[in-house]
C-alpha cells in the first residue's frame, strides 16, 4: 500500500502511463509536470484518463473513489498526480 | 443462487479471450486545451478493463433485480410446431419488467454507480426507446434525473415510449433536436441513433451534475448482461436440457452478449466446446455479415474513443425500420473481437422475416416479443428447423444449424410495437437491405484492425 512519502513513485507512474496513453517513445523525466494532458505533446481524453486511472490503481496497490473525480476538469499532468495522490489518501 | 434468487455475481468473458481487446484510439476532435473530464464511475471502468472473471453484483442492485428476476425460461413447444423445428427451442424472456426489455439489467446497475459517485443526472440516446425507459425506470429508483434523445422518427411511431419514459420522471427530446450543435450540423442523412447518442453526449457535457451513459456496446454493460445467461444456464440444467446453439439479437450486442457469453466463459473454464454462439442481427444494419473490423466512431459527436468494431461505417445512413433497436452501425469491441477470431457467428434476418417469427410465437407461446426479438426468433427456427440454409456464416459459405437443442433470448416485449405488427398483418412491410456501393463508401475510409492487440496490452483502451 501507498505511503504518504511515495510523490515520486507516484509521479513516475503517472507519466508512465500519459506517455503510454499518448503512444509515445519517451521517458518519465522527459515529461514535465505542467505539460498538458490534451495538448501538443499528450493527447489523452476523457475515457483514456480513465482507463489510466485504473491503471495507476493497479501499479500503486490503491482504489481511487469515484467522488475525487465527478465533475472536474484535469489539465495538466500535475492535476493527475495530485489527484492519485489524494486517491491514495483516502484509501489508506 | 437458488432458483428464485436471482444472481450475486456478474461474469465477464475477458478472461477467457485469447487475445486482449485492441485498444482505443483517441480521435482528433477529442484533442485540445480544454482538459479532460471524468465522468464514468471507476467500477464501470474496472468492469471493462480488468480481466478478472466474477464482479460481485451491489446489494442494492441484486435487491433491485429481485422484483423481476430469475426471468422465465421454458420450451418453446407452440413455437416449434409452428415452425417444423427438429430439436426443442428454449427461450429466456426478458420482456417482463417495466422497462420491457433486458436493458433495465444494466441501467439499474450504471444508476447506482453513478448515483454513488455523485452524479445527478443521467443522459442517454436511445433509438426504439427501451434503453430510454429503462434509464429512467433506474433514475428514479435511485433518485436521479433522467434526459433521453429518442431517434425522432422512432418516438413519433411510438409515442407511448416517450409517455412512458416521461412517466418515470423523464424529460424526453425528438432527435434531432433544437437542443444540440451536432444536431444543427448533422447531414439529413446521417445515422439517426448515432445522433441521439451525440445529442446527449453534447448536452451531458454541458450541463452540471449530469453523465452520459449507453446501454449496449460497453463491455461493463455485457458483464451486466450475464444474469441472463447465468440463470439461463441453471434454468437449463434444471431442466436437463440438451443444447448446441444460442441466439440472441444484436444492436450493439448486449443481449447477445448477455444470454451467450457465459455459456462461453463456462465452457472455456470447463475445456469443453462451447454451444454455437449466434448473433442474429438486421439485414439493415448488417455489420456482423457484411461490415468490415476497423476503428469507427460511437456516436456522431467524434469526441468518444475510436473503438475497433465491426461496423458498416458511422456515416452510412440506415434505412428506416421498425427494428430501432439494431439500428446501430458497428457492433461492441467484446462482440467484434470475438467475431474476428470466428468465437461467435453471426446471421442477418430483414425485418418481415423477424416480425412474421414474431407473430408466430405470440400466437404459439401467447408472448408477444419485440421486433428486435423477432429477429432472435426468426434466427432460432432457421437453427432447428428444415430451413436452416438461412442461417449462414461468413460469406453464406456455411450453414449454421442445430442438432441437439437452441436457446433463444426474447429481449423484450411488443407491445409498443403493435404497429409494425399490423403493417406485416395488412402486408404493408418490405426490407431494405444496404446498397453495397453505399456501403464501400462508408466503410472506405476506415482504418482496419489488421490483428488483435499484443498479449500483455490489457484489455481495454489503456495499454
Amino acid at each position: 500500500m501507498l505511503t504518504g512519502l511515495d510523490r515520486a513513485a507516484v509521479t513516475e507512474s503517472v507519466k508512465r502511463v500519459v506517455i503510454a496513453e499518448s503512444r509515445l517513445s519517451l521517458q518519465p523525466s522527459d515529461i514535465a509536470d505542467h505539460e498538458p494532458l490534451s495538448g501538443e505533446m499528450l493527447r489523452v481524453n476523457s475515457l483514456g484518463f480513465v482507463g489510466m486511472l485504473v491503471l495507476l490503481e493497479d501499479e500503486l496497490d490503491i482504489v481511487l473513489p469515484d467522488d475525487l473525480f465527478v465533475g472536474r476538469s484535469f489539465h495538466t499532468v500535475q492535476d493527475l498526480i495530485e489527484v492519485v495522490l489524494a486517491g491514495a489518501e483516502v484509501s489508506r | 443462487m437458488s432458483a428464485a434468487e436471482p444472481p450475486t455475481r456478474w461474469r465477464s468473458v475477458l478472461p477467457h479471450l485469447t487475445e486482449p481487446l485492441p485498444p482505443d484510439h483517441t480521435p482528433q476532435a477529442a484533442a485540445g486545451g480544454n482538459g479532460v473530464q471524468v465522468n464514468l464511475p471507476m467500477e464501470l471502468v474496472r468492469q471493462s478493463v480488468q480481466r478478472k472473471e466474477f464482479w460481485d453484483i451491489p446489494a442494492e442492485v441484486v435487491d433491485a433485480y429481485r422484483a423481476f428476476r430469475p426471468t422465465p425460461l421454458w420450451r418453446a413447444r407452440g413455437f416449434e410446431r409452428a415452425v417444423g423445428a427438429r430439436v426443442p427451442v428454449y427461450v429466456k424472456y426478458e420482456g417482463g419488467n417495466i422497462s420491457g426489455s433486458h436493458k433495465l439489467n444494466t441501467a439499474l446497475a450504471q444508476a447506482y454507480y453513478y448515483a454513488r459517485a455523485g452524479v445527478k443526472e443521467l443522459v442517454s440516446g436511445t433509438g426504439a426507446g427501451q434503453w430510454g425507459t429503462a434509464l429512467a425506470a433506474a433514475c428514479a429508483m435511485f433518485g436521479m434525473k433522467c434526459t433521453i434523445f429518442m431517434v425522432g422518427t422512432s418516438l413519433r411511431r411510438k409515442p407511448y415510449r416517450g409517455t412512458l419514459m416521461r412517466t418515470l420522471g423523464a424529460t424526453v427530446h425528438a432527435s434531432p433536436s433544437g437542443l444540440t450543435e451536432v444536431a444543427r450540423q448533422a447531414d439529413a442523412g446521417v445515422n439517426s441513433l448515432s445522433l441521439a447518442i451525440g445529442e446527449a453526449v453534447e448536452y451531458a457535457a454541458r450541463t452540471d451534475g449530469a453523465a452520459f451513459c449507453i446501454g449496449s456496446g460497453e463491455t461493463y454493460s455485457i458483464l451486466h448482461q450475464s444474469v441472463i445467461g447465468l440463470e439461463a444456464a441453471g434454468q437449463l440444467a434444471a431442466l436437463d436440457a440438451e443444447f448446441d446453439a444460442v441466439v440472441g439479437c444484436v444492436g450493439a450486442g448486449s443481449n447477445f452478449g448477455g444470454i451467450a457469453l457465459p455459456f462461453f466463459a463456462a465452457a472455456a473454464e470447463a475445456g469443453t466446446e462451447p454451444p454455437l454462439l449466434v448473433a442474429a442481427e438486421s439485414s439493415t444494419t448488417p455489420k456482423l455479415t457484411r461490415g468490415t473490423y476497423a476503428y469507427d466512431r460511437t456516436d456522431a459527436t467524434g469526441t468518444g474513443p475510436m473503438e475497433a468494431m465491426y461496423t458498416i461505417g458511422s456515416s452510412y445512413p440506415i434505412p428506416d425500420s421498425h427494428s430501432a433497436g439494431l439500428r446501430f452501425h458497428g457492433a461492441a469491441k467484446v462482440i467484434s473481437a470475438m467475431r474476428h477470431r470466428d468465437e461467435i457467428a453471426a446471421t442477418a434476418v430483414g425485418q418481415v422475416e423477424a416480425l412474421d417469427a414474431g407473430r408466430i410465437f405470440t400466437r404459439g407461446e401467447m408472448v408477444l416479443p419485440a421486433p428486435e426479438s423477432g429477429h432472435a426468433l426468426a434466427a432460432a427456427a432457421r437453427l432447428a428447423g428444415a430451413g436452416a440454409e438461412g442461417n449462414s456464416a461468413k460469406g453464406n459459405s456455411e450453414v449454421l444449424r442445430a442438432e441437439k437443442g437452441v436457446v433463444v433470448c426474447v429481449s423484450g416485449h411488443g407491445y409498443l410495437d403493435l404497429g409494425a405488427y399490423q403493417q406485416l398483418m395488412d402486408g404493408e412491410l418490405s426490407d431494405e437491405a444496404p446498397d453495397p456501393g453505399a456501403l464501400r463508401l462508408a466503410m472506405g475510409d476506415l482504418d482496419r484492425v489488421e490483428r488483435l492487440a499484443e498479449v500483455g496490452a490489457g484489455a481495454g483502451h489503456v495499454r
